[in-house]
């Protein structure tokens, strides 16, 4: 058995911090190794680099919905297949890049992302300015950030990922309801809760 | 009461998330146990390099590679920053 670590995200360390979830490979072991006042979430893995099965890319969301609902703690998720080698390598980056993590938790300190998709029917004819500008308006105020994501289709008219506080939970429901209700022609694809990927662009690099 | 909640995602929208996006790590700061320098990077643009860094990466490959190879004698290029132990005469004083 190695040492090898797999790391989820990282936390504020409030104490100690049950995940009810399946971890990468398998593991039933999720746990967290802490340094001063972050902890990052973990669990053990054989391989530096693990299989992106379906299996593995699901366990690393699930463990960071499991810590951002259940446990209600605000999260950096880290990109799938961060594995350290031990406790002292892990220890040594919370250290090192405490001022990267505090300012990013800072920055979504409460918060969960929430993903919005407006998918239009084939060969309707949509004003998609008109509609990505409001569909903005309406979640703007309910929401603390945006992130307009990718738009690979031509039937996609909306393709956004919001940062929302957790007490603006069902405001945010509520706005999602109207913008349903509002346009019959366009399918809504409401996602989440996500640990906020989006809204954490932050690499620790060694060149 | 909302009647829109958010689904249970599909596996495609948690690879674009888990596999593009999300903090990211260089192998280098994952594996070391020395006092390395890091670097962090703002929307993943490189602005330096750290030639301390770079010495340190390399030690840290090379002891990679020479026990995953078991080749331990490539230990011997190492620049360890400890020279080599001098042999010292014990004087041993007798009461």
């Amino acid at each position: 058995m190695s040492d090898n670590l797999y790391a989820y995200g990282v936390t504020p360390d409030d104490g100690s911090l049950a995940v009810d979830a399946t971890g990468v490979d398998g593991s039933e072991d999720v746990s967290t190794v802490s340094h001063g006042p972050l902890a990052a979430v973990v669990s053990p893995v054989d391989d530096m680099d693990p299989e992106r099965t379906d299996e593995n890319v699901r366990a690393h969301d699930d463990v960071l919905r499991a810590v951002m609902v259940d446990a209600e703690r605000t999260v950096v998720p880290m990109q799938f297949g961060m594995v350290f080698k031990g406790k002292r390598p892990l220890k040594n980056i919370l250290r090192t890049g405490r001022p990267t993590f505090s300012r990013s938790l800072n920055d979504i300190d409460g918060t969960y992302e929430l993903g919005v998709k407006l998918v239009a029917e084939e060969g309707a004819t949509v004003d998609r300015e008109a509609v990505a500008e409001r569909v903005d308006e309406r979640l703007a105020p309910v929401s603390v950030g945006t992130v307009e994501n990718d738009l690979f289709s031509d039937r996609l008219v909306v393709n956004s990922s919001y940062l929302v506080e957790r007490d603006e939970r069902e405001a945010f429901d509520e706005a999602i309801d109207d913008i349903d209700e509002a346009y019959d022609a366009l399918t809504l694809q409401y996602t989440g809760p996500w640990a906020p990927y989006n809204f954490v662009d932050v690499a620790i690099e060694a060149k | 009461m909302a009647t829109n909640t958010p689904n249970a995602s599909s596996l495609a929208e948690v690879l674009d998330r888990i596999l593009d996006k999300g903090m990211v790590i260089d192998v280098w700061a994952r594996i070391s146990v020395v006092g390395i320098e890091i670097l962090t990077v703002e929307a993943r643009v490189v602005v330096a390099s750290v030639d301390t860094f770079i010495h340190y990466a390399q030690q840290i490959s090379m002891i990679e590679q020479a026990s995953q190879t078991g080749e331990l004698e490539d230990m011997q290029n190492l620049e360890t920053g400890v020279g080599p132990i001098e042999p010292r005469a014990i004087e041993v004083e007798e009461s």
